[in-house]
């Protein structure tokens, strides 16, 4: 390029100087016109003077530059330190706190009632005088006490189904005491105690299903009647009734040993659940619909009929939804499994 | 001369082909703007125009009322801005130097 040979001495100095001025004029040339056409435009179109309105409003609204005044002119934290009287108490509270106060004291925001009946509650349970609580709704925000699940007894009649729910099962724990502070010692247990803590667990967790049949909507009976017979042998009894709920003596086994006939637990090292599934799938060709392999993926046991006879007198349920066992088998189960 | 001339005419175009001429010109309007000479330069076309009536105003006025205050201010406001001692912004001066070298 011709400019490289060109050094920066003295003449050529300004001359370059020269250059680099009218180029710099060229270019600020070209933004005085480009504001000149703007303004022409704005001027022609009609809107160069719209921020000028007449002179009185142009005073009214000029900008503030005062100290402790915003560009308004007001005063930023004016009604900081004034302090207002509530209208319920006649007390002088602060600007900034009174809307929270007012909520308070006329008892008409979301946490006041909580507030209220939590220390009435407390007041309660000092006193032990029944006061009379106005909003039930808030009964259930409260933490579990054992104070507010006796009191809840009382309240039956007064609150809706879903309550009345929970509050049935809280009186079907009172035989043996159920509450937080005493736990309960399972060794203590007798059978029929277990027995019926087992029914209300479970049907707590399925809180539909203990007012309904426990049957698995999945299966017909049909299929039930099939896997007893094959299970139990051709003397299976006939199945409970669907209506009745879960009764725990319906579930005594009445052939353990027959059971573990045909039944083998896990620990046996020789018998793997691909060939128990095998081996059970072609007995099922004589019939039965109910595909068992299906139990296995679920289970942990692995089926077989070797006609290994184990003497150990476990029970075992034939369905899964029925866990329900004699107390002192529980433990032996357990034993095992480990 | 037409030396010089030619070296204008030369150094324009290789500004433009490299773009850096559209470059300058943004960079020197966002200069202008920041300083406040925009502004300046309008209030001062607010008043011609209240001069020569509403309607009555052309580009032509404008320019050539505007113009040359704009250039003037515009060489003031640089010199000021950048704190140079050199009349013309020597950091275009540079930036120039750069691209023809």
């Amino acid at each position: 390029m011709k400019m490289e040979d060109m050094p920066l001495s003295g003449p050529d100095n300004t001359k370059l100087e020269a250059l680099v001025n009218d180029i710099y004029s060229e270019l600020v040339e070209d933004a005085c016109l480009g504001l000149c056409f703007e303004v022409h435009r704005a001027v022609k179109q009609g809107y160069f003077f719209l921020d000028e309105t007449d002179q009185e409003s142009m005073k009214e609204f000029e900008i503030v530059d005062q100290p402790g005044v915003d560009i308004f002119g007001q005063v930023y934290n004016q009604w900081k330190n004034k302090e207002c009287e509530c209208p319920n108490c006649k007390r002088l509270i602060a600007a900034s706190r009174f809307a929270p106060h007012l909520e308070k004291c006329l008892g008409m925001g979301r946490n006041s009632s909580r507030i209220a009946n939590r220390r009435l509650a407390s007041n309660n349970n000092m006193s032990k005088s029944e006061s009379d609580q106005e909003d039930n709704d808030d009964l259930n925000d409260n933490d579990w006490s054992y104070g507010a699940e006796k009191r809840g007894e009382h309240r039956k009649s007064q609150t809706s189904p879903r309550r009345s729910k929970t509050l049935k099962h809280k009186n079907e724990f009172s035989p043996f005491q159920y509450n937080y502070n005493a736990g309960i010692n399972y060794e203590m247990l007798g059978p029929d105690e277990v027995q019926s803590f087992l029914t209300t667990v479970s049907s707590f967790h399925g809180r539909k299903k203990s007012f309904q049949s426990q049957r698995c909507p999945q299966h017909t009976d049909e299929q039930r009647m099939a896997v007893r017979v094959f299970l139990l042998g051709p003397s299976a009894p006939v199945l409970p009734e669907a209506d009745s709920v879960a009764v725990p003596e319906s579930f005594d086994i009445p052939d353990g040993q027959a059971l573990m006939s045909r039944l083998q637990w896990e620990d046996s090292p020789e018998i793997s659940p691909s060939d128990s599934a095998s081996s059970k799938a072609s007995e099922e060709k004589s019939g039965s619909p109910f595909p068992i392999k299906r139990r296995t993926d679920k289970e942990p046991v692995s089926v077989s009929l070797t006609g290994t006879n184990h003497s150990d007198s476990r029970s075992l349920s034939t369905k899964k939804k029925k866990p329900k066992l004699t107390a002192p088998s529980i433990s032996s189960i357990y034993d095992d499994l480990n | 001369m037409s030396k010089d001339y030619q070296m204008k005419a030369a150094i324009n175009q290789k500004l433009i082909e490299m773009g850096e001429r559209e470059r300058l010109k943004e960079l020197l309007r966002a200069k202008l703007v920041e300083s406040g000479w925009k502004d300046q330069l309008k209030a001062h076309c607010k008043d011609v125009i209240r001069e020569k009536g509403l309607e009555h105003v052309t580009v032509e006025d404008l320019v050539t009322e505007v113009t040359p205050k704009g250039r003037g201010t515009a060489r003031r406001q640089q010199v000021v801005g950048t704190g140079q001692k050199s009349s013309c912004p020597c950091s275009k001066t540079e930036k120039i130097n750069l691209v023809v070298q």
